[in-house]
């Protein structure tokens, strides 16, 4: 018998890609985000929203994950930006060789930020990097106001939570103040703006948000 | 089931591993997984039951040591190993939190059977702690 001591870590290799990734996005001078939430908290919608006052300072590219259909693509696409689909064919997040591969479908030089879309899920694509700049979280104040202290990773790993469907507060049992109090005690750092896609509120702090990232990042 | 993803991984080191001892077969793979790592102890041995066929780990032991999650405050210099996913000192409610350990998703090491080719049985898996 003999022992073989290790210490690897189980992520290693998509730290591998991820930094490649990381690399090939700053050489074509590319910002990137990350953009994760629960199925159903509004991802799609929140790109669709706040695309049009993006593209008014730089040219947007987008990765969507989906575990089936194009359907979310499409609705981006109807923006007229260059948008690459990946269906992880059941794969419950986006993984660094995914969106590698992905970039090698995009012309990087076209684009000066890319919104990566991840699959709907609140566990794995916290464990997952996949080499961007930033990692945003969106909750919508229908799924519970216990959010954080439930998936804690997903609010640890985040730059910025966007608390969607606001204005529906008035009919929802969602304490605010409480989530975002618990969302700092997790991540001291966070960032955290109200939004609605529906009526529209919000949208413009979240486009000078990823404005005031790409400023930073390309000066 | 990001699991199935991590075991995959696990998987092809531990092979990389054993074929630098001359392809023996893998007999224990003992795992530190942290306890706010994400992962789910019961996902990783089923993917590891399904995975591991045909592999040089097939009959290996999977053995889990779960990592206790700590943090250290650097504001007031106290350790604590809270229940929760907390940064906030509590202590002296300080938000320069390091954590210390709990985030572990690594393999420790393995034993390899190098002197004989008698496969061992895993009928019984073992998982340390918790």
């Amino acid at each position: 018998m003999h022992q073989i001591n290790m210490g690897d870590d189980l992520r290693e290799r998509n730290r591998e890609i991820a930094a490649e990734n990381t690399v090939m996005l700053k050489k074509h001078g590319v910002v990137s985000i990350n953009i994760m939430s629960a199925p159903g908290a509004g991802k799609t919608s929140l790109l669709v929203a706040s695309i049009p006052g993006l593209m008014k300072k730089y040219r947007v590219g987008v990765i969507e994950g989906d575990l089936q259909t194009s359907r979310d693509a499409e609705r981006v696409a109807a923006l007229g930006i260059d948008v690459y689909q990946i269906e992880t064919g059941g794969v419950c997040h986006l993984d660094a060789s995914m969106v590698h591969s992905a970039l090698h479908q995009l012309d990087l030089d076209s684009i000066d930020i890319l919104l990566v879309e991840n699959v709907g899920n609140l566990v794995c694509p916290a464990e997952f990097d996949v080499g961007v700049d930033a990692k945003v979280m969106l909750l919508s104040i229908t799924e519970g106001d216990d959010k954080p202290k439930k998936y804690p990773l997903m609010f640890h790993e985040s730059d910025l939570l966007i608390m969607n469907k606001i204005d529906l507060a008035p009919y929802v049992d969602f304490d605010i103040e409480k989530a975002k109090s618990e969302a700092r005690d997790i991540n001291p750092s966070i960032d955290i703006i109200e939004i609605s896609c529906k009526t529209g509120q919000g949208i413009e702090a979240w486009v000078d948000w990823m404005v005031r990232l790409c400023d930073e990042r390309k000066s | 089931m990001h699991e199935v993803s991590l075991m995959q991984n696990l998987l092809r080191m531990v092979g990389i591993a054993a074929s630098k001892q001359g392809d023996s077969p893998v007999t224990e793979i003992h795992l530190r997984i942290g306890k706010m790592a994400g992962v789910n102890r019961e996902s990783l041995k089923f993917s590891f039951d399904i995975l591991a066929k045909g592999t040089i780990a097939e009959n290996a032991i999977l053995v889990i040591e779960d990592v206790p999650f700590n943090i250290h405050c650097s504001d007031c210099g106290s350790d604590f190993n809270p229940d929760d996913f907390t940064l906030r000192c509590p202590e002296c409610e300080g938000t320069s939190i390091e954590i210390t350990s709990g985030r572990e998703m690594e393999i420790d090491y393995i034993l390899v059977d190098d002197e004989s080719d008698s496969p061992e049985s895993r009928d019984k898996m073992e998982n340390t702690g918790g």
